[in-house]
């Protein structure tokens, strides 16, 4: 049997674990996942409100997205009163794994309104083709 | 607020949720903070998904209520492969109180935040006294 050893996945787990308490909303996981298949590509769409382009850092590697980055605070006028503080979230990584037939050169991606989209083609072999009958 | 007030915002609240019931969205009351300056008070909302377009913000004295829209994020033929976004709609309600000038409210929307400036009246915003002797 093939035994195969993914640090840095494992990593993530952990950090997953250990940033629930610390930094997620009572909502769940940040940012929340959700990942398509269509004819000839994956979708994957994160919610990430408040999050800026430069501070995210999205890598791909051995058919594993990753998001990386920090919600950074908002600026706030030095006499301010806080009444109430519901957005806890700063740091955050979060890893998704996808099928093996990614075209990893033509990933694409568009944050916007609070929702990133990465669009992943399929890779030439993994696309579905009809035949044609001669 | 007196009796009246609460029967208005009870049956406010009612008709959002009949609305609702026509639809297979969650309603989401989305998270938000709130703080106080010396002329205003600030409301942040965390709205992914929501647009500058889709967002409704109603204003009278001694009410806010934010409710907003968010489209559809796949295709229909789309085969889900992982699934943790909710397909909602947003809608959080607040009381004011006394003092906020409710015709110069200001709202802007920027990496799915909804941010809100409710400016204080001029008799509620705090003053400096000046001491005579």
């Amino acid at each position: 049997m093939l035994v195969r050893f993914d640090f840095p996945r494992m990593f993530d787990d952990l950090l997953e674990d250990a940033s629930l308490s610390d930094f997620m909303p009572v909502t769940g996981r940040f940012p929340a996942i959700d990942v398509a298949e269509h004819e000839n590509e994956f979708v994957a769409i994160a919610e990430m409100p408040g999050v800026k382009k430069e501070d995210l850092k999205i890598t791909f590697e051995n058919d594993v997205l990753t998001l990386k980055g920090e919600r950074k605070p908002y600026e706030i006028p030095q006499d301010a009163r806080i009444l109430q503080n519901e957005m806890r979230v700063r740091e955050f990584r979060r890893s998704i794994q996808l099928p093996s037939d990614v075209d990893a050169k033509n990933i694409s991606a568009e944050l916007k309104d609070g929702v990133l989209r990465i669009v992943m083609p399929k890779a030439e072999r993994a696309r579905a083709r009809q035949i044609e009958i001669r | 607020m007196g009796t009246n007030g609460n029967n208005a915002l009870e049956r406010r609240r009612s008709d959002a949720l009949v609305k609702h019931r026509e639809s297979a969205e969650t309603i989401v009351s989305p998270v938000g903070d709130i703080y106080e300056t010396s002329d205003a008070f600030v409301v942040k909302l965390d709205m992914p998904g929501a647009t500058k377009d889709s967002i409704s913000l109603k204003v009278e004295p001694g009410y806010i209520s934010v409710r907003a829209s968010v489209g559809l994020y796949h295709a229909e033929q789309a085969n889900i492969l992982v699934n943790e976004i909710v397909r909602k709609s947003y809608f959080r309600e607040f009381n004011l109180g006394q003092g906020i000038n409710h015709n110069d409210v200001q709202a802007s929307f920027e990496d799915g935040v909804l941010t809100i400036n409710l400016p204080k009246t001029e008799g509620s915003k705090a003053k400096e006294i000046q001491i005579k002797s």
